[in-house]
């Protein structure tokens, strides 16, 4: 195993040298290419201090020198080993200890390896926070709609989720701000950004006015929460489609409410009608555990808003409540793509392992469906998951471009962006560098991930 | 020996059962149907929406200013359209009948690029100061009687304006955007860039995956690890991505966009097809084609391709959705064509200014979506059409 990671991480350095290769080329070739003066056009300056900056810019990046000359100058910097740098732009001796060094972003004027340091973890939280999301509401309706084959909620489930996977991730990033957190209509959200500058300040954790307030405020999320449950895990189908059409009714009503008052208008019969419909489907879904997910859900935000009327004051929402709120939209919007792919691929794979000899032969020998689905065919279904799961971050990392840029959150997306927008030539080469190193670590762990989850496959 | 009278059916041609087991489906039929609405809307743009009157009648001298006003590019889509459908009624091969369309419609174009010159100042809004001097005596006008690059200056300082609301008389049934233009014209307008774009940039990543990933397929071993590299390579890159610094360091053309995207969506193809030519190459008909000594393009592109099409023609149904998607998300992220409008365009529009132009999102967003939704239906009904597993279960069910 060993020998096999480190011939992988080996044969990354050709790949990598070769994506930055293509960026640099692309870079290179493009009319007017990059050159000092292009950096310094703009800024009104006198024609010395002007050329003293060029100067400056072809001595530190080498910019006046051929474009293979540069590419190799700039391998020579970010390689662990390798010339040393002197100051006056010429390179000195060989050497094993110089480190890696990323070079100056033209723009910022700061070392890229700072930028990237800030802006990264970003990326990575919001991406690492869609991952097991994605992962755990795909399986669950993958594998609901691969047990009721052919019957309602796989159909509905199957349209609605290639619906999902064409809506474009600026479309339903648009929406979601347009509609829940702009001025205009509902104000539940934040616009953008990570946290508010107040909640820095606050406590972690939100601080109620006093004891009896928390006691209130748990007690009134935890009757709402058993409540629905209870409800959705109990009540016979013909109830549970009345109560939730009735709920959703009532806060299809309620949301309309908060927009346009409580005097109905037109407004308010569409939503009604909308939560009425969509609630009652909801409350339709053939799996136990899939209904109690989403009630105990809607039961937690719906005890805190009752508790809040109820008079519960809240001193300080605190750091945690307010940067999970802040990464409500941009997570739903990064994950539901994705979501939508992997739950069609969760029931194929399923299916295709429930009629499979073996299912067959476990049902034969007198194995209860349950057990045969968990234990045989489910585990067997693991495996494209995790093929998967390696193209899954290469497409994160292009949905959070868009992403952080829409919901103005400063990730890596949008340094991308800024890098090319302002032809920042180290900053484009670096970002290329470290998505295309996450990239290639994603698909490294996922063989190995998969060499765990099937004995069968070994690279020894 | 008996003489026995076998009653031989000539089998219907592949690409035919594909399409017959593929018009099965309903899904299929929706997405195929609104495929073919936007290839109408984007033939007939000029029709549809136009500031020039389809016809005019000043001071009792009649005049066909929405005709005049043709572009080239007006006059390469309705021959396109109407070749289309003679090509269709054609008999022939697929492929041949294909080729003969293409060839057709880049004749025509060159024809009409060298010869059709329409006026080069375009004034918008003489026919409406006709109008409102009273010399009009009878107009007919398109559906909607604006342009997609008619700002409306002449209602003085017009700018975002939420649908029906315009004033003076105007009526914008999608509103208008930031310039002021229609935001129904400027849709159908850029349904052509949305095909456009779906069609090349497919096309061009087609044709290098396959030419890629035949050759890999074909020849394995040295040639097949370097490709691989390659394929690896552009797929470790973010596309997005890539895209981005090409477009930011190249020109906003469109046919630069074409290219771009073509030039950076073709690993998946290369992968596919290597995989089928992996498998065919083995096999007696090829080895036969080699040993009668065949030039390497006839065994590759005549005896090899057609049997490694169907993966292809699944994959390249999802590839023109993300084209379209790549297009909106370049022009989303103001790195689009520049004047010419596009739905990514409109969108950005809606979240652009200080406040939330719902028009801007609902409308543009909605086409955008629709047609996704469209190629991805396709591409899944195709998927199951060309898979003998599932026709086979179909049948009997």
């Amino acid at each position: 195993m060993l020998n096999y990671l480190l011939r992988r991480a080996l044969l990354m350095v050709p790949t990598l040298l070769g994506i930055t290769l293509v960026v640099f080329v692309v870079m290179a070739s493009a009319p007017g290419g990059l050159t000092a003066q292009s950096l310094v056009d703009g800024n009104n300056i006198e024609p010395e201090a002007r050329k003293a900056l060029e100067d400056y810019y072809n001595k530190l990046y080498g910019l006046d020198q051929p474009a293979p000359v540069q590419y190799l100058r700039w391998l020579n910097n970010i390689s662990p080993i390798g010339f040393e740098r002197e100051a006056d732009g010429t390179l000195g001796d060989f050497s094993f200890t110089k480190g890696p060094d990323l070079g100056l972003s033209f723009r910022y004027g700061r070392p890229v390896t700072d930028l990237l340091a800030e802006r990264l973890p970003i990326t990575l939280l919001l991406n690492l926070l869609s991952i097991p999301l994605i992962y755990a509401v795909s399986i669950a309706i993958g594998v609901q709609a691969a047990r009721t084959r052919g019957g309602r909620f796989d159909v509905a489930s199957n349209i609605v989720l290639l619906g999902l996977w064409s809506v474009p991730t600026m479309l339903a990033g648009v929406l979601a701000i347009g509609f829940l957190a702009s001025e205009q209509y509902w104000r539940w959200f934040p616009t953008g950004g990570l946290v508010r500058r107040e909640a820095v300040d606050q406590t972690f954790l939100p601080w109620l006015a006093s004891v009896s307030d928390v006691l209130l405020m748990l007690c009134i999320v935890a009757l709402a929460t058993a409540l629905l449950v209870w409800a959705v895990a109990r009540a016979p189908a013909r109830l549970r489609h009345i109560g939730g059409a009735l709920l959703g009714a009532a806060l299809g009503y309620a949301m309309a409410a908060d927009l346009a008052g409580w005097v109905p208008v037109l407004l308010h019969v569409v939503l009604g009608l909308a939560g009425a419909a969509l609630l009652g489907a909801l409350a339709g879904i053939p799996g136990t555990a899939l209904r109690i997910a989403i009630a105990g859900g809607l039961g937690l935000v719906l005890g805190v808003v009752v508790a809040r009327a109820a008079g519960v004051q809240v001193l300080q929402a605190g750091y945690l409540f307010d940067r999970a709120w802040h990464l409500v939209l941009p997570v739903i919007a990064l994950s539901y793509g994705g979501l939508a792919f992997l739950a069609k691929l969760t029931r194929a794979s399923l299916l295709e392992n429930l009629a499979a000899d073996y299912a067959r032969t476990a049902r034969a020998k007198g194995v209860d469906e349950e057990t045969v689905l968990w234990r045989h065919v489910f585990r067997n279904s693991l495996l494209p998951l995790i093929t998967v799961s390696a193209t899954l971050l290469p497409s994160l990392l292009a949905g959070s471009v868009i992403i952080e840029s829409l919901f103005s959150i400063d990730g890596m997306g949008k340094l991308a962006i800024e890098a090319v927008q302002t032809r920042d030539r180290e900053l484009v080469l670096s970002v290329t560098l470290i998505s295309g190193l996450l990239t290639l670590a994603g698909y490294l762990l996922a063989d190995i991930a998969y060499a765990i989850a099937d004995p069968r496959v070994s690279y020894d | 020996m008996t003489e026995q009278t076998v009653n031989l059916k000539p089998s219907r041609p592949w690409s035919a059962q594909v399409l017959g087991a593929l018009l099965l489906r309903t899904t299929a039929r929706l997405g195929l149907a609104w495929i073919a609405v936007l290839v109408l809307v984007a033939a007939f743009a000029p029709f549809l929406a136009n500031s020039h009157p389809l016809l005019l009648v000043v001071d009792g001298e009649t005049r066909f200013p929405a005709f005049a006003h043709l572009q080239a590019a007006d006059y390469t889509w309705l021959a396109g359209l109407v070749l289309a459908v003679v090509a269709w009624r054609l008999r022939g091969p697929v492929f041949l009948r294909f080729a003969g369309w293409f060839a057709a419609v880049a004749v025509v174009g060159g024809l009409a690029w060298m010869t059709v010159s329409p006026p080069s100042l375009v004034i918008y809004e003489q026919y409406r100061e006709l109008e409102a001097a009273g010399r009009v005596d009878s107009i007919v006008r398109a559906p909607i009687p604006y342009s997609a690059k008619d700002y409306l200056r002449d209602y003085g300082d017009t700018g975002i304006e939420a649908p029906l609301a315009g004033r003076d008389g105007r009526t914008h049934w999608f509103g208008t955007e930031d310039s002021g233009a229609d935001v129904a014209a400027r849709m159908i307008e850029a349904t052509r860039i949305a095909l456009g774009i779906g069609f090349i940039a497919t096309g061009i990543a087609l044709v290098i995956g396959t030419i890629i990933g035949g050759l890999m397929g074909y020849f394995a071993g040295v040639v097949d690890i370097i490709g691989m590299r390659l394929v690896e390579i552009f797929e470790a890159i973010p596309t997005l991505f890539l895209l981005l610094t090409f477009v930011a360091f190249f020109g906003r053309s469109i046919w630069m966009m074409m290219i771009i995207i073509g030039i950076t969506s073709w690993s998946g193809y290369a992968r596919y097809v290597r995989a089928e030519f992996l498998r065919l190459r083995e096999q007696d008909f090829v080895q036969a084609a080699i040993a009668s000594g065949l030039p390497l393009q006839s065994i590759l592109f005549r005896h090899m391709l057609p049997n490694g099409v169907a993966p292809l023609l699944v994959a390249a149904s999802f590839g023109v959705a993300s084209a379209i998607l790549a297009e909106t998300t370049l022009s989303f992220l103001g790195l689009g064509l520049v004047d010419d409008p596009s739905w990514g365009q409109l969108l950005n529009q809606a979240v652009q200014s200080s406040t939330f132009n719902w028009w801007l999102a609902v409308f543009p967003g909605g086409a955008i979506f629709l047609t996704v939704f469209a190629y991805n239906l396709v591409g899944e009904a195709l998927r199951d059409a060309v898979d003998p597993h599932t026709q086979r279960r179909g049948k009997r069910a």
